[in-house]
């Protein structure tokens, strides 16, 4: 039973020495993950402790704590870890810092399972620090770039803003409680006003983990990292974190704090969601996704159904997961074929990619799949769980008219525009003509990368989620809600609408875009006649849009923008000033202790052992008298 | 006063004597025979303190082992290095210190204590020697086996280490 | 049965003087005496303190350990002196100045 633990731990090990092998460590413990999960499904939660230390009379137990969601997260987080591993075997085939890489994987999903199983707040704080310390290690792995470096230490800044919080909340839990054991806290019923704020810092720190609103901006940096690192941070492991410790211990939180949690949650996805529109790095639209993905998990758990929050963890997770590895495969072939051919333009921008779905044609049916279950089409994992969301948000408004209708109708919107960008993202990368990509010699990857990608994609079908392709109280939900059972099938059927308008309008505008902009590129050198006739009017439109795009959307962002700029300021400032003031102080003190001691230390044998007697005489005379 | 306890106190004094002059003398072949008279008083002193096994250990290992050893290490380093042996000293007033005071803190504990023995005057009527090997071959053999092995170790050891023959694999 | 305070005054007398051999001498092997002296002064402790509980051995066999490991300790240690010797051709342990910050 806690066999995977060891043997996560064994492949964290082992990865030190033999790259090769830590794939295998992990389909090791995925499978062992999966006879767990199959015992616990449904089951009573597991409890294992023993006696960590003890601090006066305070004994502090280390164990574990498996219930269903914690099963759940276990199976995604070895599953997604795996395929990951076996597609990094590939991606980062030749790469120098192999070793450290691997290793570095390995631990992250040790320390990502550390959280998960944890029984107590104090243990998941330890592991959360390891979940942080190893990000800033894979996403600065190639630390030679300081466009990396700078991102690791943003991520690990901002962790340390949110951790900062998580502290104090552990802090008011332990002086109000006494105890940090889940299975005890969640015996605390009355509600307390200390709650609320001890709630909010642990927000606090689900929100730098997480990325949620003021804390957001590292994710889309943290693209520098390896493209498979991104797909495990955003995926599986280190933002799944924050919103898997909210529903573990969402019995703590006080109505006034959920309604912050859903009112964060909601401004995160509207912003995220935005800011995807118009972002040209492929990576980074797919890390403005997450965010707003995480966002509308977030706004579930304000909504009071961390059911719905945690199964759209799961669809997230693979579907994710995918897209990040299927633009790993796209950014990986073409760095292959563009040193083959001797060129050099940026293959992460999306404006230089296009028509990549005959080069590639199974990258292309991957990343349809997926991008389908995170648009939220019908029959895919993703409407399933974004259904059940919106549903709890249904449920949790009201039917008077307030302020929680406006995270509702925001939710719809944020859905909405999720399927206008991943498809604009679909129609520029793989439709349309090729552009700088025309002559290289492109080929699809290996299969050791091509194989997790077929998974994750066939993953991301309904069937995963529930028999039924319209109704997500499938067998995961069923066990994960417990409270009453809310339900309107009105809300999935106007969903299936509104997502097909979606899906409508996205398909129109950037149909008419490219055809307009081909038939602006005809005008020019065909006929002026078709000019006056046809070209004006798709013209008009297509400026129109592009005036919609420009002022609305760009001036909202640019906006955050400004805001986030000012922030990150601030934060810089005070970086600065006072930690970096203390840093060099506590340094100078030190330097002049060194000097100081350092004179004690010539060499000389027989001066040490006199300095030790002199010492243990005065400690003698102070004792004894 | 009896024999004995003038026995007693001449070899205290013995020792103390050529523990004193220990500090004092310049030469190091000096100072490993003013160590063999120590040595051998204090072996003396484990006798009058009904510790025949011991002493009788203390003089075959210490007068006869490792006081050969120290005097033969003083040839040989005298040879090597081709100086007379005299040994200069250094942090005397520092060393004075230290060991001056630690000497007075433990007088002074020592002189407080009171101790006293639980079964007063009673000697053990078999001899000592029969119950020690009893004892370390019932009780003690643990440690004593440990020492064995530990003795081994130090023999390979030191001949390792000491050997002048270069191996060509280092 | 003669009085303990005397086993202990010269015990603790022996080990200052073995103290302050280390301290002073500057030759290798004379420290080696020093340490052997201060080892005997801790087994004269042992065997007096023995004299206490004469049906118990356990004073005697301590003190009969403690020459073993000392035994090992005086072949290991004339070993690495000699070989110290060999590899830096002095004897005064100051001048091995290893250990020090450059």
């Amino acid at each position: 039973m806690v066999s995977f633990i060891v043997s996560g731990r064994i492949s964290e090990k082992y990865s030190w020495a033999v790259t090769f092998v830590a794939p295998l460590f992990l389909l090791v413990s995925a499978l062992s993950a999966g006879y767990v999960f199959y015992t616990i499904w449904g089951d009573q939660p597991y409890v294992v402790q023993w006696s960590w230390f003890t601090i006066g009379d305070t004994n502090l137990s280390a164990g574990i704590y498996l219930n269903n969601i914690s099963a759940l997260m276990v199976l995604i987080v070895t599953l997604i870890s795996f395929l990951v591993h076996v597609y990094s075997t590939g991606y980062m085939a030749g790469d120098e810092g192999i070793t450290r890489y691997f290793s570095m994987l390995g631990f992250f999903t040790f320390a990502m399972l550390g959280i998960v199983l944890a029984d107590s707040l104090l243990l998941v704080f330890v592991f959360w620090e390891m979940v942080g310390f190893a990000s800033y290690m894979l996403i600065g792995h190639w630390k030679d770039k300081p466009e990396a470096a700078a991102a690791a230490s943003k991520a690990f800044l901002f962790n340390r803003i949110g951790d900062a919080g998580f502290l104090i909340g552990l802090m008011l839990i332990w002086t109000n409680t006494g105890t940090f054991d889940l299975a005890e806290l969640a015996k605390v019923q009355d509600i307390y006003s200390w709650q609320t704020t001890a709630s909010l810092c642990l927000f606090c720190g689900v929100m730098g983990k997480s990325a949620q609103f003021p804390l957001l901006t590292w994710l889309p940096d943290a693209m520098e990292g390896p493209t498979p690192v991104s797909a495990l941070i955003h995926a599986a492991t280190m933002v799944a974190a924050g919103v898997f410790l909210l529903a573990r211990v969402d019995f703590l939180f006080t109505p006034t704090a959920l309604d912050v949690i859903a009112i964060v949650g909601i401004i995160t996805a509207c912003m995220a969601a935005l800011s995807a529109l118009v972002q040209s790095d492929i990576k980074k639209i797919l890390a403005y996704s997450t965010i707003s993905q995480l966002g509308l998990m977030i706004t579930a758990i304000g909504a009071g159904s961390s059911a719905a929050a945690m199964l759209h963890l799961f669809t997230h997770a693979f579907f994710k997961a995918g897209l990040f590895l299927c633009a790993g495969i796209v950014i990986h072939v073409l760095h292959q074929a563009q040193q083959q051919a001797h060129t050099h333009f940026n293959v992460q921008d999306i404006r230089n990619l296009g028509g990549l779905r005959k080069k590639l044609p199974f990258t292309f049916v991957a990343f349809i799949l997926s991008g389908s279950a995170l648009a939220g089409l019908p029959f895919f994992s993703g409407f399933l769980s974004k259904d059940a969301i919106l549903t709890a948000i249904a449920g949790w408004k009201g039917s008077d008219f307030s302020w929680r209708w406006i995270v509702f109708i925001a939710a719809f919107i944020v859905s909405f525009i999720t399927v206008i960008y991943t498809f604009r993202m679909i129609w520029t990368v793989f439709m349309g003509e090729e552009k700088s990509t025309a002559s290289l010699p492109v080929v699809e990857p290996p299969l050791v990368m091509r194989g997790p990608v077929a998974l994750l994609a066939i993953a991301s079908v309904w069937l995963i989620v529930s028999v039924n392709p319209f109704h997500y109280h499938g067998w995961i939900f069923n066990v994960l809600h417990s409270g009453k059972h809310f339900d309107l099938g009105i809300i999935s059927f106007i969903s299936v609408l509104w997502i097909t308008l979606a899906v409508a309008t996205s398909y129109f505008i950037f149909r008419k875009k490219t055809i307009s902009s081909e038939l602006l590129l005809n005008n020019f050198y065909l006929d002026k006649l078709y000019t006056s006739a046809i070209g004006k009017p798709s013209l008009r439109l297509a400026s129109m849009v592009s005036f919609v795009d420009r002022k609305c959307i760009d001036g909202f962002i640019h906006v955050s923008a400004y805001a986030q700029v000012t922030t990150a300021h601030f934060i810089g400032w005070f970086d600065r000033a006072i930690v970096d003031g203390t840093v060099n102080g506590i340094a100078s003190l030190s330097r002049v202790a060194g000097n100081m001691t350092r004179s004690f230390q010539g060499g000389k044998i027989q001066l040490y052992i006199l300095w030790a007697i002199l010492a243990i005489i005065i400690f003698l005379i102070w004792t004894l008298f | 006063m009896s024999f004995v306890t003038v026995m007693f106190y001449f070899f205290e004094a013995v020792a103390a004597l050529a523990g004193l002059s220990l500090v004092f003398v310049r030469n190091v072949f000096y100072g490993a025979l003013l160590l063999i008279v120590c040595l051998l008083s204090i072996a003396a002193i484990y006798i009058l303190a009904f510790a025949e096994f011991v002493a009788v250990t203390q003089i075959l290992i210490y007068a006869g082992g490792v006081l050969v050893v120290i005097i033969f290490g003083v040839m040989l380093t005298a040879k090597i290095s081709g100086r007379p042996l005299v040994v200069k000293h250094s942090n005397l007033f520092g060393g004075i210190l230290a060991s001056g005071s630690l000497l007075l803190l433990l007088s002074y504990f020592i002189l407080e204590q009171n101790f006293q023995a639980q079964q007063n005057d009673i000697v053990p009527n078999n001899p000592a020697i029969n119950s020690i090997g009893f004892g370390l071959m019932t009780d003690f053999v643990l440690p004593f086996e440990v020492a064995g092995i530990l003795l081994l170790i130090a023999l390979i050891g030191a001949a390792v280490i000491a050997s002048t023959i270069k191996s060509k694999k280092i | 049965m003669f009085p303990i305070h005397h086993f202990l005054l010269l015990a603790a007398f022996l080990f200052c003087a073995g103290l302050l051999v280390i301290i002073v001498k500057r030759n290798a092997i004379m420290v080696l005496l020093g340490i052997e002296l201060m080892l005997n002064a801790s087994n004269l402790n042992l065997v007096a303190f023995n004299q206490l509980h004469p049906a118990q051995l356990g004073g005697q066999m301590f003190a009969l350990f403690v020459i073993i490991v000392a035994v090992c300790e005086a072949a290991v240690g004339l070993a690495i002196v000699l070989r110290i010797y060999q590899y830096y051709q002095t004897s005064v342990p100051d001048e091995i100045s290893e250990l020090r910050d450059s």
